[in-house]
């Protein structure tokens, strides 16, 4: 094929631009990457270095100082930390359990059914997500105090299902809506029951998508820091403990709790993060 | 994919469903935040209300707390084991006595401050006799305890008795003493009220102490904005959404623009981008502290490269800017991913012919966003937009681990402070309604606003 020497040039140019913005776009994808990660880096080297080198200034990052378990192990064994690892773990699975429970029906309703309400419902699942937990965790302090269930990773479960759900609910109706209920009715038309049907086809189809949504409740639990510090005194979770001592606290303590508390979103959103659009392009709709 | 599986008759099915989700949100979310609010503006036991007789259920009036008022006369009931129980102050116990007296055994009544009891003696009614002493006198002139024929000093005296003299207990009860009053120089409005809701003064005049009727009340709003935090709190939050939100939105935009351009390792950029999503506010407060502070990463690295020569005081008490600066990229580096994931999901939404079309007619990049890609955006960037300022309105943690919540306070921290520090409920409640009201007033703005654009464009 020949074209005549203005159009090559043209092509060239063309192709010319195409590297160009290409590399525009890496150049701006790795600077944005470094914002996040170079904060990351700087805090994980932190945290698994001897203390020495965390009091050290001017501080300098692994590789350049010796990799060491001694500040995260002093994290741990500080006061109150195993402890309130336990009692966030606790809570994360109860809520997960609770919330995947209670939302899951919702959600399948959501997004099979066209029923009188849907809309007003979805809107305001969508408003009770966005209400500020603020509001909540004093009041639910209060009852929780009348009620004699104050201070327990239990109410705090609870605290956290009613914060949970609506997006839980959301994500799970986009799940089962990334479903054909085509499948189901053929199932159906080959004589199982619709609950069969469920069992039996959509079950195993939404299986990653309902893992995918428990882990990001777990990860939006373990995370809530001031509902877990309203709610608790003696009995606190990982973050509100940290919350708490961080005044009195060593850099070291800080710097190795900050770090410790990242762990799981960092393998947690690894695992989900072929879900993060799914989970969220409902919310948008 | 929404199919109405029996479109003929009225199917209850997805009713059952969303009734668990429903339920649990109405008990654990609208009930507090009914809860809320009223502690903001409803102030319990304000009033007293004051009974036609003592014996009656029915009302006169109601005085509010802290009323002098005058008392008109007294009178004294007997409290029912199970009233005792509920009661609190202001109960006066008698006990019925047997001893023998110089004719005889004698039976009268002692009130409880004159009879030394076993310990956990606190039964009233008939009473299995037990033993007890008389009180020594201490300071008064007649070293003798009267004893009364009936519950009340005012009553015939039976016999004195002696310091030390044994006794056996066989009956108690429990007394209230109620008074009718009235406020100072308004006689017209007057009723019984229990000795417990007064402070009495003397024979005549009494203050209300206590009361068991709430009310309306601005009093923790006013609070609430005289508190010295307020101000500055209100404006820190306002002025962090401000900053904030447009930064995030123009990042989370090119972000996704990232994404969606599909380049090799698109994948991997996912998956940094998205880090945040999962890191706690905590964690990326405790983050920005280990970068800003005056021996933490932006001084090491500083100074390493021979940029400074001593390392700068970013977050100081006197250096609000920079703690405010500090906040404003902890947040960013936090919610931008948020942002980011919306928007995403919007721009798969947008079908590749139209950007196709639009690059056919010689769009360039710019065009193609501004023109094609942001209104059809504008659905998932509303949303977003509503999310993102009403989370911003709630920075809380960050707040609080990079200036230790004085020096720079927020509206949540100052709600989180009348909790936790003062002991302040109603105060806090009021923060927390402030923050719903500017977030439901800045979600309706967005709205309309939005909508009001949609319209003119057509």
């Amino acid at each position: 094929m020949t074209l005549d020497p203005e159009s090559q040039q043209l092509q060239r140019r063309m192709k010319r631009r195409r590297a160009l913005s290409r590399g525009l776009i890496y150049f701006i994808a790795i600077f944005i990457s470094l914002w996040i990660l170079v904060p990351l880096y700087f805090l994980g080297s932190m945290a698994f270095t001897d203390q020495a080198s965390v009091r050290a200034y001017p501080k300098q990052v692994l590789p350049l100082i010796p990799f060491s378990l001694d500040t995260m192990s002093f994290f741990l064994k500080s006061h109150g930390i195993l402890k309130g690892l336990l009692n966030s773990i606790i809570v994360a699975i109860i809520t997960l359990v609770l919330s995947t429970l209670i939302a899951a029906p919702a959600g399948y309703a959501v997004s099979r059914y066209f029923f009188k309400g849907r809309d007003v419902f979805r809107l305001s699942i969508l408003a009770v997500r966005a209400f500020p937990i603020v509001i909540l965790a004093i009041p639910l302090a209060v009852v929780f105090i009348s009620l004699g269930i104050f201070d327990s990773v239990y109410s705090l479960a609870l605290m956290h299902t009613a914060l949970t759900l609506p997006t839980t609910v959301l994500i799970l109706s986009s799940v089962f809506a990334s479903i054909p209920y085509e499948l189901e009715e053929a199932a159906m038309v080959f004589g199982c029951t619709p609950v069969q049907a469920f069992r039996k086809v959509v079950f195993p189809l939404v299986l990653p998508g309902i893992a995918a949504s428990a882990i990001f409740t777990f990860v939006m639990s373990w995370n809530e820091v001031f509902a877990a510090s309203v709610l608790s005194l003696q009995n606190r979770t990982l973050p509100a403990q940290v919350f708490f001592a961080l005044s009195q606290s060593s850099e070291a303590y800080q710097f190795a709790g900050g770090f410790f508390m990242m762990i799981p979103s960092l393998i947690f959103i690894f695992i989900i993060r072929n879900y993060l659009f799914n989970m969220w392009g409902q919310v948008s709709k | 994919m929404k199919k109405s599986k029996k479109p003929a008759s009225f199917n209850w099915t997805p009713y059952w469903l969303i009734l668990p989700t429903l339920l649990y949100l109405a008990f654990f979310f609208a009930w507090p935040m009914f809860q809320a609010l009223k502690l903001a503006i409803w102030e319990d036991n304000a009033l007293l209300r004051l009974k036609d007789s003592v014996n009656s259920s029915r009302f006169t009036v109601s005085l509010a707390q802290g009323t002098l008022v005058d008392i008109i006369k007294d009178e004294t009931v007997a409290l029912s084991p199970e009233e005792l129980a509920g009661a609190q102050a202001g109960i006066e116990r008698w006990y019925l006595l047997e001893f023998t007296g110089d004719s005889g055994p004698l039976q009268a009544w002692a009130p409880e401050s004159r009879i030394r009891l076993p310990e956990n003696t606190e039964a009233i009614g008939a009473l299995a006799p037990v033993l007890a002493t008389v009180r020594s006198k201490i300071g008064s002139s007649d070293p003798l305890t009267s004893v009364y024929v009936s519950p009340d000093d005012n009553s015939e005296v039976i016999s004195k008795l002696a310091a030390r003299t044994e006794v056996r207990v066989v009956e108690g009860v429990g007394l209230e003493h109620w008074y009718l009053i009235h406020p100072k120089n308004t006689p017209n409005k007057q009723g019984w009220a229990s000795a417990n809701m007064l402070q009495i003064y003397n024979d005549q005049s009494a203050r209300i102490d206590r009361g068991n009727q709430g009310q309306f009340t601005l009093k923790f709003i006013q609070k609430m904005f005289n508190d010295r935090f307020f101000r500055p709190a209100l404006l820190t939050t306002l002025l962090l959404t401000l900053l904030i939100i447009p930064v995030q939105f123009v990042l989370a935009i090119i972000m996704a623009l990232i994404i969606q351009s599909r380049i090799k390792g698109s994948g991997l950029f996912l998956y940094i981008f998205a880090i945040p999503l999962g890191v706690s506010e905590l964690a990326v407060g405790i983050l920005f502290f280990a970068i800003f502070t005056q021996n933490g990463l932006l001084n090491s690295s500083l100074e390493s490269l021979g940029l400074i020569a001593k390392p700068i005081t970013f977050l100081s008490a006197d250096n609000k800017t920079g703690i405010i600066i500090a906040i404003w990229l902890a947040e960013i580096w936090r919610a931008t991913s948020l942002v980011m994931v919306i928007v995403v999901s919007g721009l798969q939404a947008i079908s590749d012919e139209i950007l196709e079309a639009a690059e056919i007619f010689g769009a360039g990049l710019w065009q193609r966003v501004r023109f094609v890609i942001l209104p059809l955006l504008k659905p998932s960037l509303q949303v977003a937009l509503i999310l993102r300022t009403i989370l911003a309105l709630q920075v809380f943690a960050v707040v609080v681990a990079l200036s230790g919540g004085d020096v720079v306070s927020v509206l949540a921290n100052e709600s989180f402070r009348q909790y936790s520090d003062l002991r302040n409920y109603n105060v806090a409640a009021a923060y927390a309604g402030l923050i719903l009201l500017i977030s439901m007033v800045s979600a309706v703005i967005y709205l309309r606003t939005l909508r009001a654009h949609e319209e003119a464009g057509l």
